[in-house]
């Protein structure tokens, strides 16, 4: 026993006489989240640092003669003279199953008063992006239970596909509700004990949006019961712009963690415009020189590094990226909106008009597209709406010249009134995703006329009564259409059936 | 005409430059160069003179070892810690102790940018830190 206690001793011995070396600075100004600071001539670029009372920042300008470092916390205590210490540390946040269910600021400290939060790993936020040789291209499917996008713009897992539009066109509503088509399709497949399946989970990242909006969102998912497969990583209007410029990558770190571990994650920023916002805030209190739209010159290195993050992985899972964009006046011929365009795989077009004429989700087919999504599609969703994009695209043509004149032939008028069809079968309301099977049926009636009798209000109305005949009576059908993912001839066969089925208990 | 914040800095650093004799700050050179801004005196005089002390200071900082100290120390410590400074940065470096309570027990030594903790006030920082 004694000489476990002298063992012990000798280690107590050699701590205390232990000197520690620090590299320490003296704050010279501090201004609107940013820290001026003399010395630090050992501090690293992007290293953590630590000012009095536990406040940590980030070194950004590694200048001549002064440190220019962005503070992540309240700025309210610190003075001219204060001392700052390096940490040897990259900023890292915790990452893991335990964040599932909770809300958390750009730093990963819980603020959904819900105690700690037992995480157990972390990662830096800053990343570097997965390479070539260690993707794979995107080949499985990610529903976000909008018939619009499934169909006609699908999203494959491992991809980046942006949502621009104006506001209050729904791009929020659109990134919720794929959350939310996540959870449902997460608690089917995982009581199915199919050991082949997949869950997603899902990161939304809130970037300088108004605490009320975060608090909507959470309800909704809260009420979907889509949070306890959801990290929420907030950083409102009123966080600093520092907070704001760091939750993306911190939710980037949060979504690698499920990657890098065989899982598949979806992230959702919302929004980019307000994080290119802070970064040049930040950018121009660091006085550094500003370009177009007073844009700092990185701009566009701020998002390719952020999205380029978001991977299908060779042997392990994926980070499929929805980022958010809001134009102004429909403008995406902005500085941010190209930029991102160009970084992702695809976009998700709103339009004011249509969301103004109750085309909702407001989804522009022109403008919209998905350039790696349709090879994740699966062949039951192309059998049945591969042509619905060009049919849409060819109303909203036709529609647009038939305004001028009343004399159009039979064949003009057959094809405005099935696109006025198709435009009604893909309104769909807010947080109720449909699942893929269901979609299926729906799309397969139109293809094969079963809305042409009807009138043009009611055709809303009988796709939602082929969704829940279905979905009553016509289960095992249903489980057989998303466990084939095709439609064969005998599958067909059973779906017309069902849909003659089903008709006389919809009355016109 | 140093004039803006930037110029200002340009030349608070080209005078430091003119500062050194053989790689350290000379008393001779700095009493030159105060001299010659007598004599010559720039734009904003006084804004060059903070810049310019400022780096002289910070200079100074790193050839001299501060030891703060809560109980006593003996000149056969900080002559110690002079070599070992001396040796640690390859330049010559003076001792300066100064009594500080609040460091409870223990040592701290600071020179230029760093500082070496040995201060029982400092480690209970970091054990608060890391708990």
């Amino acid at each position: 026993m004694s000489t476990v206690i002298e063992q012990i001793e000798q280690q107590i011995a050699k701590l205390s006489t232990k000197a520690v070396r620090k590299n320490t600075g003296v704050i010279r100004t501090v201004a609107d989240g940013v820290a001026k600071i003399d010395g630090l001539s050992d501090v690293m670029y992007n290293e953590m640092v630590q000012f009095p009372g536990g406040v940590i920042g980030i070194a950004l300008n590694l200048e001549t003669d002064e440190v220019g470092c962005v503070v992540l916390g309240d700025v309210s205590n610190l003075k001219e003279g204060d001392e700052v210490q390096t940490t040897g540390k990259l900023l890292s946040v915790p990452v893991g199953k335990a964040l599932l269910g909770r809300v958390v600021d750009a730093l990963g400290n819980p603020v959904d008063g819900k105690g700690p939060l037992g995480a157990t790993e972390t990662y830096p936020v800053e990343r570097i992006a997965p390479g070539i040789m260690a993707r794979k291209s995107v080949n499985q499917p990610l529903f976000t239970g909008i018939m619009a996008i499934d169909s006609m713009i699908p999203i494959g897992r491992g991809q980046r596909e942006l949502i621009i539009g104006d506001r209050g066109t729904g791009k929020t509503t659109i990134a919720v509700d794929t959350i939310i088509n996540q959870a449902k399709i997460n608690r089917v497949g995982l009581a199915s004990g199919n050991p082949k399946f997949r869950p997603v989970y899902s990161i939304y990242v809130a970037i300088g949006q108004k605490n009320a909006n975060i608090v909507r969102t959470i309800g909704a998912l809260e009420a979907a019961g889509a949070l306890e497969f959801t990290v929420i990583v907030g950083a409102p209007a009123a966080d600093n712009a520092a907070n704001q410029y760091i939750a993306p990558y911190s939710g980037a770190a949060i979504g690698e963690w499920f990657m890098e571990n065989g899982m598949d994650a979806l992230i959702v920023y919302d929004d980019l415009s307000k994080h290119a916002v802070a970064y040049r805030q930040i950018s121009l209190i660091l006085k550094r020189p500003s370009g177009r739209e007073a844009y700092p010159g990185d701009v566009f290195y701020l998002h390719s590094r952020l999205l380029e993050r978001a991977a299908r992985l060779d042997g392990k899972g994926s980070l499929t990226a929805l980022p958010i964009i809001e134009t102004l006046a429909g403008d995406v011929s902005a500085y941010i909106p190209t930029n991102v365009i160009s970084i992702t795989d695809g976009q998700i077009f709103l339009e004011t008009d249509l969301f103004n004429q109750g085309i909702r989700p407001a989804v522009s087919v022109g403008l919209s597209v998905s350039r790696v999504g349709s090879s994740a599609q699966i062949k039951a969703t192309k059998q049945v709406g591969g042509k619905l994009k060009g049919e849409l695209a060819q109303f909203r043509e036709l529609a647009a010249f038939a305004q001028f004149g009343s004399d159009l032939d039979a064949k003009t008028k057959a094809q405005l009134d099935r696109g006025g069809r198709i435009v009604e079968l893909f309104k769909q309301p807010a947080f109720s995703p449909i699942p893929i099977e269901q979609q299926v049926v729906t799309l397969w009636a139109i293809q094969k006329g079963y809305y042409d009798g009807l009138d043009l209000k009611k055709v809303n109305a009988a796709s939602v009564s082929i969704r829940d005949f279905f979905a009553t009576r016509k289960d095992e059908l249903l489980t057989e259409i998303r466990n084939k993912a095709a439609l064969d001839k005998d599958l067909e066969a059973k779906i017309e059936a069902a849909m003659n089925e089903w008709k006389p208990t919809f009355a016109a | 005409m140093a004039s803006g914040k930037k110029q200002i800095n340009q030349l608070a650093r080209q005078l430091f430059k003119l500062s050194f004799v053989n790689g350290s700050l000379s008393g001779e050179q700095v009493a030159g160069v105060l001299a010659y801004l007598e004599k010559h005196a720039p734009a904003k005089p006084l804004a060059v003179l903070i810049a310019y002390r400022r780096l002289i200071v910070a200079e100074a900082a790193k050839s001299v070892a501060v030891v703060e100290h809560a109980g006593p120390v003996g000149e056969a410590t900080l002559q110690a810690i002079a070599s070992a400074m001396t040796a640690r940065y390859q330049r010559p470096v003076t001792v300066s102790a100064k009594p500080a309570s609040s460091l409870l027990a223990g040592l701290r030594v600071r020179i230029g940018d760093d500082v070496y903790e040995s201060s029982a006030a400092g480690q209970l920082a970091a054990l608060s830190a890391s708990v």
